[in-house]
């Protein structure tokens, strides 16, 4: 068949880039291996919030004591919690399905490998497409770790499945994956111990902040080992190095988050000389490779590994097809750490605006002025920064943690996208009494 | 007491100097002899220096400015001072003559002016639309702030209308809150579209007026922009031909060994070229000249310009009365020249008045090559580097050579290409059979 439009994975990017595409008028094929919505939806942001909620639930009722709650024979059916993440999933499928139909998108369920001149092969059959989406996404990392392969031990995907609680959970790897886990089975009881290889969780965040989620996680009960390297998983211990000795912990689950890597074999890229590495395809800011009317969106590109991001490379490389020209704009692209409390940041921090060799201004409020928040997170620390540029005053990066700070990090998305300044920031009015004050309270401290 | 510090003369034909940077603002204090500035003449670059001591008052020229010889450069005195009776005639109060401390104030609402005129790419403000502003127009740009009197109409004699304003606002970009002011306070150009939301112009996506993407911008300055108007000047008011020629190095590098091993000074081929083009133009002083236009000037005697290398750009100094010297002189005097030029001490009476031209490149790898001549001169001849040839010898053997191409520009205009050719063969024959002769 010949299509004006072929995506290659039905994940954020792909579903996102069909459905639009489709909307445009161009005659699309969505081409998925496995479900559609990808990682996202099926092994990844969706079931992990289900249940991550669940915990949350869970921790609330047993520590509902200064709001004057208690409750008596609380249980944590963990099964049951498991039913409501299957159910969600299969609604957002049903919804992605729908949505194809309604946009008549062709979806076929196969394996599609790519062919020279813009043409695909799926299930025996070729197909030719002018533009072609290659969005196949990434796959869990897996370290070259003596003992790795042992049923007990897991991956992101497979600790989604696991319907029981351990008795310990052990964590390799302290990045945003490996923290919102800890968080799930620590806030459910689960003893807890991470181990990081780096001085300090989540590297990617503001140190202070990635301090401030290690801290409280910590008073959630989870056991942090940093700068520490894994030498063998057992039977049902981890044996680790923490720099100065080996050391032995307990625990009859073990979670491997060490990362993801791109899905970039066995689909043709080596026999098509698209440019690509075993850190992804390599694009520009508009998503094309180096091959005219093939594209690469989302994880398979090694940059930001973020659905919204994967979301918005597949919508860019629509416009451009489309004749829109767009493209991405990776310093207003927020990221969030779904633990409890949440982490969202959006665009720079100091150090890495200094490293571009940007003058900054910057200024830190802990959450603990914000009255909305003190209400509803007793005993919890918070803080929020924000970087400016010195001279044009200039937004560059605001930098949570606290509370659900998540559903306010789009606000500061829009103002670095608008490039909005110190003045312009101080006219907005923020509802009373929020914790989204704290984004507009923060320019107080700057200095 | 105010004392002004005046542009020297830098050499007999220097009229006016390229003041290319000030090394003191208004305001710092000055001993005589410290350098205040670096000029530039048609070829070379100099300090200026103080010749009073006090307080810098004034400044009168900025950077890039080509300032008379002679004419006030900036005064030195006491604070209080006046200094407008030093002030050049038909120079005003010029920016660099204000104190450093008066920074544009952003807030002022005098500043919201030139903001149409950075973005909507109006006709230049001096010119006020002659033949008015229709009122639709004008209620139209009163509407988006928009001054329709900058515009360029295209109603009946020039009148600005209102689909003028309109075209203005459409091709008017969205400036974020950052780009806008950095527009304004740093004087950038914005592109029409940007890189922003739906092609908002973002701070980054301003430019420096005239830049271009991907590119690092310099100035076109100094001996930069000496070489580029000659150049081209050159090009457009002369007849270009090159012929190419070669000559067997053989005797020529036999007379240099011979030089050597009879305990004479060395000297170079290029030295050995220019001996031979000297003796040559004696026998063919038709390519001893310059073309004036409506006249020919055949000079009496050689003066032999040579182009030198410079880390500031292409020089030529000239020996003077080249045809009076020994081959020993002219090497010497080669040496002195371009080793002032290399040093930027050459004194701008060396770079005038040549009568011909000597180029090498032959040392970089270029074999040939088509000068562009030094106009008005009639004649540049330039050297490549060594190419081994096959030549069949008189026994009809066929040998392998060194030769050395030779590249003769002439100005068609003042000169023929078969009188300039005979004036290469003599040259040959003269380098492949009396070198240093």
């Amino acid at each position: 068949m010949k299509y004006d439009f072929a995506v290659i994975g039905a994940g954020p990017a792909g579903y996102v880039a069909a459905k639009k595409a489709a909307g445009a008028g161009l005659k699309t094929l969505l081409v998925e291996k496995k479900k559609l919505g990808g990682v996202c939806l099926n092994e990844g942001c969706v079931p992990s919030k289900t249940l991550l909620q669940a915990a949350k639930t869970y921790h609330h009722a047993k520590h509902g004591s200064v709001f004057g709650v208690s409750v008596e024979g609380l249980t944590f059916d963990f099964s049951k919690a498991h039913s409501h993440k299957n159910g969600v999933m299969n609604k957002m499928r049903d919804g992605i399905a729908g949505l194809m139909k309604k946009y008549k998108v062709d979806v076929i369920d196969g394996e599609a490998v790519l062919k020279p001149n813009r043409k695909i092969e799926v299930n025996g059959e070729e197909h030719e497409a002018d533009n072609i989406l290659i969005c196949t996404g990434s796959s869990p990392a897996v370290p070259p770790i003596p003992g790795i392969d042992q049923e007990h031990v897991v991956d992101s995907t497979g600790i989604l499945n696991r319907e029981t609680l351990p008795n310990r959970l052990i964590v390799v790897g302290g990045g945003v994956i490996g923290c919102e886990f800890a968080c799930m089975y620590a806030s459910v009881d689960v003893p807890v111990t991470v181990l990081e290889a780096m001085p300090e969780i989540c590297p990617n965040l503001d140190v202070e902040v990635a301090a401030t989620l290690r801290k409280e996680l910590a008073k959630k009960g989870v056991d942090f080992q940093l700068g520490c390297k894994v030498e063998e998983i057992g039977s049902s211990q981890v044996k680790y190095h923490d720099g100065t000795e080996s050391k032995e912990i307990e625990g009859d689950l073990v979670l491997v988050a060490t990362g993801r890597r791109p899905n970039v074999t066995n689909i043709g890229l080596e026999e098509l000389g698209l440019e690509f590495s075993p850190r992804g395809i390599k694009v520009d800011e508009r998503g094309a490779t180096n091959l005219p009317g093939v594209w690469a969106a989302g994880d398979v590109t090694g940059q930001a590994w973020l659905a919204h991001a994967a979301s918005r490379m597949g919508e860019v490389i629509v416009n451009n097809i489309t004749g829109r020209s767009d493209q991405m704009r990776y310093d207003a692209m927020p990221a969030v750490v779904y633990t409890s409390p949440e982490v969202a940041v959006v665009g720079l921090t100091k150090e890495e605006a200094e490293e571009r060799g940007i003058k900054t201004r910057s200024g830190r409020i802990p959450m603990a002025i914000n009255a909305r928040y003190i209400a509803e997170n007793p005993d919890e620390a918070g803080l929020c920064k924000v970087v400016l540029e010195d001279g044009t005053n200039r937004l560059l990066g605001v930098h949570m943690v606290g509370g659900a700070c998540s559903e306010m990090i789009f606000g500061a998305t829009a103002m670095i996208e608008a490039e909005l300044r110190e003045e312009e920031i101080e006219e907005i009015v923020f509802p009373h009494p929020t914790t989204s004050e704290i984004v507009k309270d923060v320019f107080m401290a700057v200095r | 007491m105010a004392t002004p510090i005046i542009m020297p003369r830098q050499g007999q034909s220097v009229e006016s100097c390229i003041l290319t940077e000030w090394k003191v603002n208004v305001g710092d204090d000055v001993a005589e002899g410290d350098v205040l500035a670096v000029i530039e003449t048609d070829k070379a670059s100099f300090d200026l220096e103080s010749t009073a001591a006090g307080k810098i008052l004034a400044l009168f020229w900025e950077a890039d400015d080509d300032v008379p010889v002679l004419a006030n450069v900036a005064v030195v005195g006491t604070d209080g001072e006046n200094v407008d009776e030093f002030r050049p005639a038909g120079l005003g109060e010029t920016p660099a003559a204000a104190p450093k401390s008066a920074e544009p104030v952003t807030s002022a609402p005098v500043q919201a002016a030139p903001q149409v005129a950075v973005v909507a790419q109006p006709a230049s403000t001096s010119l006020v639309a002659s033949a008015g502003v229709s009122p639709r127009a004008r209620r139209l740009g009163i509407k988006y702030g928009l001054d329709a009197e900058t515009l360029n109409g295209s109603g009946p004699g020039g009148r600005v209308i209102e689909r003028d304003v309109q075209a203005a606002l459409d091709g008017k970009p969205r400036l974020s809150a950052t780009a806008r002011s950095r527009s304004l306070s740093e004087d950038l150009e914005s592109p029409v579209r940007g890189s922003g939301l739906a092609g908002m112009v973002l701070s980054k996506d301003l430019k420096v007026p005239g830049s271009v993407d991907g590119a690092e911008m310099s100035s076109v300055k100094g001996i930069r922009k000496v070489i580029a108007e000659r150049m081209i000047q050159s090009l457009q008011t002369t007849a270009q031909l090159t012929l190419h020629a070669s000559f067997e190095l053989t005797q020529a590098q036999a007379y240099r060994k011979q030089r050597l091993d009879d305990g004479q000074s060395k000297v170079s081929l290029n030295d050995v070229i220019a001996h031979g083009i000297v003796q040559s133009l004696k026998a063919h002083p038709e390519m001893n000249a310059h073309f004036l236009g409506n006249r020919i000037a055949t000079f009496e005697k050689v003066h032999l310009g040579v182009a030198v290398d410079t880390p500031r750009g292409l020089l030529v100094p000239v020996i003077k009365n080249a045809s009076d010297l020994s081959i020993e002189q002219i090497s010497a005097e080669v040496k002195s020249l371009a080793g002032a030029c290399r040093e930027g001490t050459i004194s701008p009476d060396n770079l005038s008045g040549g009568s011909f031209t000597l180029t090498n490149l032959g040392m970089l790898g270029v074999e040939n090559f088509t000068p562009v001549l030094n106009a008005p001169e009639v004649g540049i001849l330039g050297v490549g580097g060594i190419v081994l040839k096959p030549k069949r010898t008189e026994s009809g053997e066929v040998v392998y050579v060194d030769t050395l191409p030779l590249s003769l520009t002439i100005d068609h205009q003042g000169v023929d290409g078969a009188p300039a050719a005979r004036f290469l063969q003599t040259l040959v024959e003269m380098l492949e059979n009396n070198p240093g002769a």
